[in-house]
């Protein structure tokens, strides 16, 4: 299928380079940010999208993970990162420095997350159902206590990406932020869509049949639940990054909740619907302004309208699917 | 050496004995019963195998190696494979997916599938052709696409089946498998269970109610009461042993 | 050995409160297996209710038990409006969906609560005026019980005491504790299911709102995102005491409201808000079903 494959490439292409030059300065920064929190929601979105969507174990505790990354990277940003920018500026231009350095930190980041989603999965995937979910609320909550009692990241007045050399190590480069987005759901979404990945499903829809199969549901449930903390990290680390200050409080499990809403609303076991209800919903309160001090209250009976008319979710657990649509134009066309 | 050994197995809930000092052997190649009335123990044996539970006394061998309290999955990798009283598909999955899902079991997603090189798109289209083939055999060819939970009963079953099939096993334990079914698709099913014996060079192991069902299909039967074994043997004689006919009181055994 | 007396009384009077909320959590989850995450707004609702009553009936320079009586009939009766309200718009329609869907609604109302309170209140915080005069009641050599915590304490138990009355004793109680065990079966004895559903809401949320009353008693400041944290520790007592179980929520409560007390007092005030969830880690890894909660092992 080389046309679609072509085509794909075409449309990221124009993607990246709207995103990286045009719409900077096309967009006043207070849509920027929108844009820069949507990539972030997606990434945190389809990660956990993953875990409960995919292998049926419900976490809310995302936040907490967000947090790790978050903090992490912003740890070796602010101690380690001002030296090593300053290196490779020696050697190429800044700009190519900044977004060859960007890398490592959200690794970092997506690293101890996922080391952290080990430490509370071992123990706590052996809980089913409402149990587990209870368990990582709780984690999230310690992990966020945890790290407000650290001072060297800021404890109680928040952590601000600047090194003690006064160099400010916010990065807010939306062809950079999304290329991340984009090689996150790509990721995930490879590992979800194969025939191994097949094992995720089996442990969602059945743990007792899917290990007379053969297939180690408790290996299968932790792996799950490291490769969504790690790109739980990843988001955290981008929105540190990008905001250039955090704080603990936006990683508690009001957030969880939220993050949780955006993989329900989206449809469990949707990759697409995540990405679309991430986006929506980001932009929703924003773009509700409108309604002044109403906009909350519109957008909570918002969500109780849209959950009650359509629980399933918004794709279901289908995903869009351009090729499919095209296919059935096809048809439709030579039936005619 | 039986391919299934069960020397001396006993399983504890608490205060109640489910299963009590069981000698069982399956002999490879065999088409063997266990049959016995409701609460008899005859599932929670298939669980004792299959690592659902480990026995609380006694030792479970398969193919010479000791299985007692290991884990299902390792269990099955060993050759083990079952369908269940209560239909355990995977609903949501098409019944092709369930069929992969078996065979792609025991390779845990990772690296691979993220980078996708030529080999592994090869490998995946194999694994899909092979599991086609695999509902083919069973004549479920039609509902591939199909949600499982689409199928009709009858096919449901045979999906299970295919499913089981699929992870290439030595020992098949087929948990009631014609529950719910009429005669004619009875009839199917027992000839399907003989023809698998033979294709897939199984040895099997039936669970049912319907005496009539086991006894023309099956070599040897055991039967269980209350977790005990009571009688075990070629089918005439275990119809007409006195022990198994109380335990089956007021069930009409056919002459 | 005083100041640990006085300690757990402190610890008691907050885990009567806790006890309080808690139950609604675990009758809700007993009858419906669903978290009911907006319970702690029901609370928050109860304490504003109380708050514009005593208001309304002039109390604030009159403390006196009419009024706390009345102020606390009032908050209960609104609750369990409430509470009857939130189970009719956005749980029983839901009661077929994949699971998560009422969750998300529960959510959705407690933002709503949330933010409704907010524009109600407004944006300078607003404080209870003192309901009862305080004053010392008993005292034991430097151990002092205040009025307020011996209210805080007879009403927190006569309330649970005629809720386990209701429960053990009448035939709604019975009605009640057949759909938690099984709900069709209940149904098909003849128990109007949704009905019973809709009184157990009730039963919680008014309670709830005593509570929002009690802890008004002794911590005054009112604002609309009071019930997150005490939901979340009321949840964590419930699941401590093992979700499902009425004597579990009120043991739950008072435990978690003296453990909370003796770090806080003992060890660091910063702790204290995780200690609920270091408690509720150690349960769920070390006795999921709490402590009077019975596993149910699902069938092979």
């Amino acid at each position: 299928m080389r046309g679609r494959s072509g085509a794909a490439l075409g449309a990221l292409g124009l993607a990246f380079v709207l995103l990286e030059w045009v719409l900077p300065h096309a967009l006043n920064p207070y849509y920027l940010t929108i844009l820069t929190r949507i990539g972030v929601a997606i990434v945190a979105a389809v990660s956990l999208q993953l875990v409960s969507g995919f292998t049926g174990q419900f976490s809310i505790g995302h936040a907490g993970f967000m947090a790790v990354g978050a903090y992490a990277s912003a740890a070796l940003s602010v101690y380690l990162g001002a030296g090593w920018l300053a290196s490779l500026a020696a050697v190429v231009p800044a700009p190519l420095a900044r977004a060859l350095y960007y890398p490592l930190p959200l690794l970092a980041g997506g690293a101890l997350a996922a080391g952290a989603g080990l430490l509370v999965g071992i123990p706590t995937l052996r809980l089913r159902g409402d149990y587990l979910a209870i368990a990582t609320l709780g984690f999230g909550e310690i992990i966020r206590v945890l790290i407000l009692n650290v001072d060297a990241v800021g404890g109680a007045r928040g952590f601000a990406l600047t090194a003690a050399s006064g160099v400010d190590l916010r990065y807010d480069d939306l062809g950079a932020i999304y290329a991340v987005v984009l090689a996150s759901v790509a990721v995930i979404a490879r590992l979800a869509y194969s025939s191994a990945g097949l094992a995720f499903r089996a442990v969602r829809e059945d743990e007792i049949a899917a290990e007379s199969i053969g297939v180690p549901t408790t290996r299968v449930k932790v792996l799950a639940f490291v490769v969504s903390s790690f790109f739980a990290g990843v988001a955290g680390a981008v929105f540190a990054h990008s905001e250039g200050y955090i704080h603990t409080n936006s990683f508690g499990f009001v957030r969880s909740f939220e993050i949780m809403v955006f993989v329900v609303l989206g449809g469990l076991g949707s990759i697409t619907g995540a990405v679309l209800a991430a986006t929506a919903l980001t932009a929703a309160p924003e773009l509700l302004r409108g309604f002044g001090e109403l906009r909350m209250i519109v957008y909570s009976l918002g969500l109780i309208a849209v959950m009650i008319l359509r629980p399933q979710g918004l794709l279901g657990a289908r995903e869009l699917d351009p090729a499919r649509w095209l296919a059935r134009w096809r048809e439709r066309r030579a039936a005619a | 050496m039986p391919l299934l050994e069960l020397e001396g197995v006993t399983l504890r809930f608490g205060g109640l004995r489910a299963v009590s000092e069981l000698d069982w052997q399956v002999e490879r190649g065999a088409v063997a019963a266990l049959i016995g009335p409701n609460g008899a123990g005859k599932t929670t044996a298939f669980n004792l195998v299959t690592g659902v539970y480990p026995p609380s006394e006694g030792s479970v061998r398969f193919d010479g190696r000791e299985i007692g309290g290991a884990p299902p999955h390792r269990i099955a990798g060993l050759g083990v494979a079952r369908t269940f009283q209560n239909i355990r598909l995977f609903r949501g999955l098409s019944a092709l997916e369930n069929v992969v899902a078996a065979l792609a079991a025991a390779h845990r997603p990772g690296l691979a599938e993220v980078l996708r090189a030529p080999g592994w798109q090869a490998r995946e289209h194999a694994l899909v052709a092979r599991a086609r083939e695999l509902l083919g055999r069973l004549g479920l060819e039609r509902y591939a696409e199909a949600r499982a939970d689409a199928l009709p009963y009858g096919e449901q079953r045979r999906l299970e089946i295919a499913r089981a099939l699929a992870t290439a096993p030595k020992l098949l334990l087929l948990d009631e498998p014609a529950a719910g079914m009429n005669p004619a698709e009875k009839d199917e099913l027992r000839d399907l269970v003989a023809r698998l014996r033979g294709d897939f060079g199984l040895t099997i192991v039936l669970i049912d109610h319907d005496v009539r069902f086991v006894m023309g299909l099956c070599e040897r039967i055991t039967v269980l009461d209350h977790g005990e074994k009571i009688a075990e043997g070629a089918p005439e004689a275990v119809r007409s042993d006195p022990r198994v006919i109380e335990a089956y009181l007021g069930v009409d055994v056919p002459a | 050995m005083e100041n640990l007396l006085q300690q757990l009384v402190n610890g008691v009077a907050w885990g009567s409160i806790y006890a309080l909320v808690a139950l609604g959590y675990t009758m809700v989850y007993g009858v419906l297996k669903l978290i009911n995450f907006a319970h702690g707004e029901v609370y928050m609702v109860g304490a504003m209710t109380g708050f514009y009553t005593a208001r309304a009936l002039g109390l604030a320079n009159r403390p006196s038990g009419l009024g706390l009586a009345a102020t606390l009939l009032a908050a209960m009766a609104t609750c369990a409006a409430l509470g009857a309200t939130i189970e009719r718009v956005a749980y029983r329609p839901l009661r077929h969906a994949p699971r998560l869907a009422p969750l998300i609604t529960a959510i959705g109302v407690s933002l709503l609560l949330q933010n409704t309170g907010q524009l109600v209140l407004g944006a300078d915080p607003k404080f209870f005026p003192p309901l009862l005069a305080s004053h010392e009641m008993l005292r034991v050599g430097s151990l002092a019980v205040s009025n307020i915590q011996l209210t805080v304490l007879a009403t927190a138990l006569a309330l649970m005491a005629g809720l386990e009355l209701v429960v053990m004793r009448t035939r709604v109680g019975r009605a009640m504790r057949a759909v938690s065990q099984d709900a069709p079966a209940a149904a098909l004895m003849g128990v109007p299911v949704d009905r019973i559903i809709q009184l157990t809401f009730v039963l919680g949320s008014a309670l709830a709102g005593a509570a929002g009353i009690l802890v008004g008693l002794s911590n005054p400041k009112i604002d609309p995102l009071m019930g997150l944290m005490p939901g979340l520790k009321a949840f964590v007592a419930a699941v401590l005491g093992g979700i499902g179980s009425i004597p579990g929520a009120m043991v739950g409560g008072l435990l978690l409201g003296v453990v909370e007390t003796l770090v806080a007092g003992y060890l660091s005030s910063t702790y204290r808000d995780a200690i609920a969830f270091v408690i509720l880690i150690a349960i769920l890894l070390y006795r999921p079903t709490g402590l009077f909660g019975s596993a149910q092992p699902e069938k092979v």
